[in-house]
């Protein structure tokens, strides 16, 4: 059987390579139409073997095609629609595919916005294009297994979550859209034409900007609801893999705005330009090689295309290296120097971009500290204080800035005309910090951070109203930046004055935490697809307010024998702070016990009773590590005396044995007509002592006194300033939308 | 101009500096358990979950386990935190955190745990 799917990428590849070739053409020869149509005419082939290749996939996941490897890694019979769709992006080939894909569509647009620019921008954008599609052939996901198995291995759970649906997609549109400013700004110099690549890709900018910052914040969004550790931020790799670009081109924004109005800053925004499109090929090369697998909890196995990634990491640093460095003598440094003051809307700027560089440069070190120390010592990751310690000065400063700087005009400013407009932020400043310490002192960093916050946001809601009522195009900065404001706002909120109780919660037996009165009504079963879920209904009262909560612990039984349990969060909404009930442990009570089992500590010589059952523990039988040849199993056994309901005592021996990872046992029957087995899961031979786990046995109905009712262990937390948190990244994003329709050009 | 590049420079190098101390202190490095049981600072040890020890302590409400690690070696940690997901069928854990010789428990403040990944099966396969 052909693979078309594969066929279909090789095709792509010969396209995307003509195109770029003609391209390479078009750029000594500019008027050789052929060319040009040629260069056109293969990559829309190329955007079509792309599709194609997509639709194939898609096609072989929606009908269950087993044969193809990563459909029977990523789907399985039973997923509803949406999963079965987005288990086209859960695993790496496929994300490569979705990555490929989005930037072909991208470059459509981005064809006929070029100009005359077109053959070096789509030169650039072709080779990076280039590098995804020989990435995507070394890694296809359309593999073949020798033989189709019945079933798939299914989508993990924890990716079963609409918001795990849409975010790869975004992410990955945020990752090819930031391929267009590098390729605008290589193109710029290759062409000495300094400042003309910033108008058409100032839009392209802000939309890599939008679609990257939706993407992890709709990541931080699903961590926080699906997760149940209770944050929205881990500073882990795989999470800063997407922040380090969008701070790079947060920077390159705002740069490319002061070039466009100011004329300034031209090197600078090669540079950044460049960063943001490699950390973009960095990030992916820690995240997906596999370096960083010991250090992550949700970093990618390598796949063997650690090289390749390197390969083009170099070569497209070299590229920039070589036009930056053959152009950078002529590059015209700003106009007049002479306009230059330190209150203006000009130097606000720069500080700014100062900020976000560093911000990303550190988080940049922090993510590759495995990498550094692996070159002096011994591998090692930083904790997260480290990147709490760096960034928060920098937000700090950043939230400072967005206070007072969007008031200033581009050039001198007087400070005693401007002093009046401040009454809003002034305003803000104080109503953040009172509050602030009306709920305790947090330490004077992050009181600052607050008293800053307020004014960021009492200065830029100012702004917005003022600006919205005169054209609501020219709002997109003041409204994203009151998006910041309050971002920081619910950061320091959440993060400073969020309070937690572990609570144990019996079915039936009220309990009080912070404020909450608890009761659970019992659990609930259902069978799903591949497991159990168990919903645990809890009655929550405080004052009038009165709902149910159901959090639920979910666990799945993979046909490969790997079971996994999920635990997941409740959170009741509210303006000022959210009721978060995370469910920890559940323990089955009394009656549960013949299905769930038990654990009892055995002393030498001790004899336990349970129900019907008499257990004496009488020794160690070591004989298995004796005479023990090497290669030879090791095992210990335990003599038990068992009596059934006072009969004969019966010898029982369960044996634990050494295995090549850790120990393992088998169950041994005890006598009488019960079902019951147990297994030596411990012995401490130090202590004369041996750990048994049972099951089977039945607790006699009355018999045992104390019945214990079902319980759950529960994570109850109160987090302030989620639901600000939220509003203010919303704003953000909403703020780059308006800037994008005010600077998308006119057909 | 001159001025604003001394001053800029100065900050960016206080930064630095600053962020350089952090990195430092913050590093945790792999250690053996017998390393992790001397040290003082925050560090990670990997090693599998012992069957059957894991269990929730009631007056604590954290989740107890004892780990091994590959030579053999063995320590009770304590973790503050939800039972992670596959937590029941790991191969490997890491435990981040720092030894308390009173207790003699590690209390650990994550928790990474490595699965048996499919991709495993895949390299066999190929």
């Amino acid at each position: 059987m052909t693979n078309l799917g594969e066929l279909t990428i090789w095709l792509g590849l010969i396209a995307i390579c003509i195109s770029s070739g003609c391209y390479w053409v078009l750029n000594s020869r500019e008027d050789d139409t052929l060319a040009l149509n040629v260069a056109r005419y293969s990559f829309t082939g190329f955007v079509a073997f792309m599709t194609l290749a997509s639709i194939f996939l898609m096609l072989a996941i929606l009908k269950h095609e087993f044969i193809y490897n990563y459909v029977t890694s990523y789907s399985s019979r039973d997923l509803p629609l949406q999963y079965l769709i987005s288990s086209f992006w859960a695993g790496q080939e496929g994300s490569f595919l979705l990555w490929v894909l989005l930037g072909s569509w991208l470059g459509i647009f981005l064809m006929h916005q070029t100009g005359e620019m077109e053959p070096q921008v789509m030169f650039i954008y072709n080779l990076n294009n280039l590098f995804l599609t020989i990435l995507l052939i070394k890694q296809s996901p359309f593999k073949m297994l020798a033989a189709a198995p019945a079933d798939g291995q299914g989508l993990n759970m924890l990716l079963q979550d609409p918001w795990m649906v849409i975010h790869p997609p975004v992410v990955f549109l945020g990752y090819a859209a930031f391929t267009v400013p590098f390729a605008f700004a290589i193109a710029g110099l290759w062409r000495r034409e300094y400042d003309k690549w910033i108008r058409p890709a100032l839009p392209w900018t802000v939309f890599a900007f939008l679609s990257l910052g939706a993407g992890i914040i709709i990541g931080g969004y699903w961590s926080y609801k699906v997760l149940g550790w209770g944050g929205y931020w881990g500073w882990d790799p795989v999470e800063n893999a997407s922040l380090l670009p969008w701070l790079a081109g947060a920077a390159l924004m705002h740069g490319m705005i002061l070039q466009q109005s100011r004329h300034k800053l031209r090197k600078t925004n090669f540079i950044l330009a460049a960063l943001s499109f490699l950390l973009i090929i960095y990030c992916t090369f820690l995240t997906r090689s596999g370096i960083l697998a010991d250090f992550s909890v949700h970093s990618f196995q390598d796949l063997g295309i650690t090289g390749w990634l390197v390969f083009f990491m170099f070569g497209f640093l070299a590229i920039t290296l070589w036009f930056f460095g053959t152009r950078v003598r002529e590059i015209p440094i700003s106009e007049k120097g002479a306009a230059f003051s330190y209150f203006s809307r000009e130097f606000g700027f720069i500080a700014a971009m100062i900020v976000l560089s560093l911000s990303a440069v550190l988080t940049g070190v922090g993510t590759s500290a495995p990498l550094i120390t692996r070159l002096l010592e011994k591998a090692s990751k930083v904790s997260t204080k480290f990147y709490v310690d760096t960034n928060l000065p920098l937000a700090l400063l950043m939230v400072l800035l967005l206070s007072f700087v969007p008031l200033l005009a581009w050039g001198k400013n007087d400070f005693s005309k401007l002093s009046r407009k401040l009454i809003w932020a002034c305003l803000g400043a104080v109503v953040s910090g009172v509050i602030t310490l009306y709920f305790g002192y947090p330490g004077i960093a992050v009181l600052l951070l607050s008293i800053f916050a307020g004014a960021a946001v009492g200065m830029n809601l100012q702004l917005t109203i003022k600006l919205i009522r005169k054209k609501i195009t020219m709002s997109a900065g003041a409204i994203a930046h009151l998006g910041v404001g309050l971002m920081f706002v619910g950061i320091v909120a959440s993060s400073a004055y969020d309070s937690s109780d572990k609570v144990q919660l019996a079915q039936g037996t009220p309990q009080s935490t912070l404020g909450y009165n608890l009761k659970f009504n019992g659990p609930e079963f259902y069978q799903e697809p591949r497991g159990v879920r168990l919903d645990l209904p809890v009655d929550v009262k405080k004052g009038n307010t009165e709902f149910i909560a159901r959090p639920d612990i979910r666990s799945e039984n993979n046909p490969d024998g790997q079971g996994r349990r999920f635990s997941r969060p409740h959170i009741r909404r509210g303006l000022l702070s959210d009721l978060y009930l995370s469910p920890v442990d559940f323990k089955p009570g009394g009656e549960e016990n013949r299905s769930a089992g038990k654990q009892l500590e055995l002393k030498k010589q001790e004899k336990i009773k349970i129900q019907d059952y008499e257990i004496t523990f009488v020794g160690f039988d070591v004989s298995g590590m004796m005479g023990q040849k090497e290669g030879q199993e090791v095992s210990v056994g335990a003599d038990l005396l068992v009596s059934y309901k006072s009969e004969n005592p019966v010898n029982v021996k369960p044996i634990i044995t050494k295995v090549q990872e850790g120990w393992s046992a088998s169950s041994v029957r005890l006598p009488g007509p019960v079902e019951a087995f147990v297994t030596l899961a411990q012995i401490r031979a130090s202590d004369g002592l041996i750990v048994l786990d049972y099951q089977g046995i039945p607790s006699g109905p009355g018999k045992s006194a104390e019945e214990t009712p079902p319980s759950f262990i529960a994570e109850v937390s109160i987090k302030p300033g989620m639901t600000v948190l939220w509003l203010g990244t919303f704003l953000i994003l909403l703020g780059a939308c308006i800037s994008i329709a005010r600077r998308w050009p006119s057909p | 101009m001159k001025k604003s590049y001394v001053i800029g420079g100065a900050v960016i190098i206080l930064a630095l500096t600053m962020a350089m101390y952090s990195f430092k202190s913050t590093l945790t490095s792999y250690v053996t358990v017998r390393e992790a049981k001397a040290s003082k600072q925050s560090v990670q040890v990997a090693g599998i979950v012992v069957k059957g020890t894991d269990r929730y302590d009631l007056k604590s409400k954290n989740l107890l386990f004892t780990l091994r690690e590959d030579g053999g070696d063995e320590m009770k940690v304590e973790y503050d935190g939800p039972r992670p997901g596959n937590f029941d069928n790991v191969t490997k854990v890491v435990a981040i955190g720092k030894y308390e010789p009173q207790k003699q428990t590690f209390l650990a403040k994550e928790l990474l745990v490595k699965c048996p990944t499919k991709y495993e099966g895949r390299v066999k396969g190929e």
